[in-house]
């Protein structure tokens, strides 16, 4: 290392690295610089998870549908997140930050997804009581 | 390992020229960069948290509504979706790469990547503006706005239930889907808007050549930002066009 201030501090507090892989870079590069190579086999995989998913969705599985989709995505995502987004390479506090802000969503989805259909009813029967207002269609009227 | 400018202070010495790239308020330029990405980590998580509000709509109103879910899929059509999903992961890997172009002071390259970022961002818009005209046009919109004519219904909705009307699509609530649909792309939409506006302000600073090996911070951050911006579609493509 240099003794220059203003340089590099260096790969010493980037986390997770592996020493093993063939480190590409000018000298003094700072973070991880991703082979063409792999970002393609990203974006590949990516492409057949999608054909797959699209494929998967013409079939009808009924509730098993839904559950597929999302952990389609899910992975989709996840190799997003760790290759494109560098958090394999990147230090382990920014993968929680990821992380923690997932579980709120999480908890946001969970807790109230739990009573909605505790009120359903209520809407069920004020709409029985006040139906929609329907306005009379036209074909093409909303040019 | 390095002398901190302090102790060059403290010995008198002069201290070696700064870079112009390094902001007054950090010591180091990796110090810099790594601020620089915090904050972004920072703001995608709260980005998260913002769509997570429309995805909470989108399950509550699924939950207790499944079948409208199973009538509008016929609306949304899923190869121009499709489509839209391979142009935005092509874009993901072009920002990747411009930030390894960055990285390796690839001048040629990043001005290459950027710009086909720029433009798969701007394919995916042109697609989007066909899908919403003829949504408009037939009158599949929000709320109590909602009104297509039976004679406009898509096809294959006809062919499955032949007795079905535009009306009764109405009355079931229909609108509230089309609420739904147009808040979550719209608001997805936007964010491409601002994806194409940042990799235009990169593609003018890379031409003038303020990127280096150890100053890209900008192009990272934007890329981040751009995967995140293509992460919510990978959600939205399934949820809207495929699963019905």
């Amino acid at each position: 290392m240099t003794d220059v201030p203003y340089e590099t501090e260096h790969d010493h507090n980037v986390q997770g690295h592996d020493v093993h892989e063939p480190h590409e870079g000018l000298p003094g590069t700072i973070g991880h610089v991703s082979s063409w190579k792999s970002l393609v086999k990203v974006l590949g995989a990516l492409l057949v998870l999608t054909v797959i998913t699209v494929a998967v969705a013409q079939v009808d599985l009924g509730r098993m549908n839904i559950v597929g989709a999302l952990g389609i995505a899910c992975v989709k995502a996840s190799i997003v997140a760790l290759w494109f987004m560098h958090l394999r390479y990147d230090k382990r506090f920014n993968f929680w930050i990821l992380i923690s802000s997932l579980a709120f969503v999480a908890w946001m989805v969970g807790y109230i997804l739990m009573d909605t259909a505790i009120y359903q009813q209520n809407i069920t029967d004020y709409r029985k009581e006040k139906p929609l207002e329907v306005k009379p269609i036209e074909s093409g009227s909303h040019q | 390992m390095s002398t901190s400018v302090a102790e060059h202070e403290t010995r008198h010495e002069a201290l070696p020229a700064r870079p112009k790239e390094l902001a007054m308020h950090f010591d180091t330029l990796h110090q810099q960069y790594s601020t620089g990405k915090l904050a972004m980590w920072l703001f995608l998580g709260q980005e998260l948290l913002f769509f997570c509000g429309l995805f909470t709509a989108y399950a509550v109103y699924r939950g207790n509504h499944q079948e409208m879910f199973h009538y509008a899929h016929y609306f949304l059509d899923w190869r121009l979706g499709g489509l839209n999903t391979v142009v935005l992961l092509t874009s993901s890997l072009t920002a990747a790469w411009s930030v390894r172009c960055a990285q390796l002071e690839q001048r040629k390259g990043l001005l290459i990547t950027l710009a086909l970022t720029f433009l798969c961002a701007g394919a995916f818009m042109v697609v989007k503006y066909f899908e919403y005209s003829h949504k408009l046009h037939i009158g599949a919109v929000w709320g109590s706005n909602f009104g297509v004519a039976t004679a406009d219904l898509p096809p294959a909705l006809l062919e499955k239930y032949p007795g079905m009307t535009g009306q009764q699509l109405q009355l079931m609530g229909m609108g509230t889907f089309f609420a739904i649909y147009f808040c979550m792309t719209g608001l997805h939409g936007i964010h491409v808007l601002v994806g194409m506006g940042l990799y235009a302000w990169l593609f003018v600073r890379a031409l003038r050549g303020h990127f280096n090996r150890r100053y890209y911070g900008a192009v990272d951050n934007v890329a981040l930002y751009w995967h995140i911006v293509d992460m919510i579609w990978i959600f939205l493509f399934p949820l809207l066009y495929l699963i019905g």
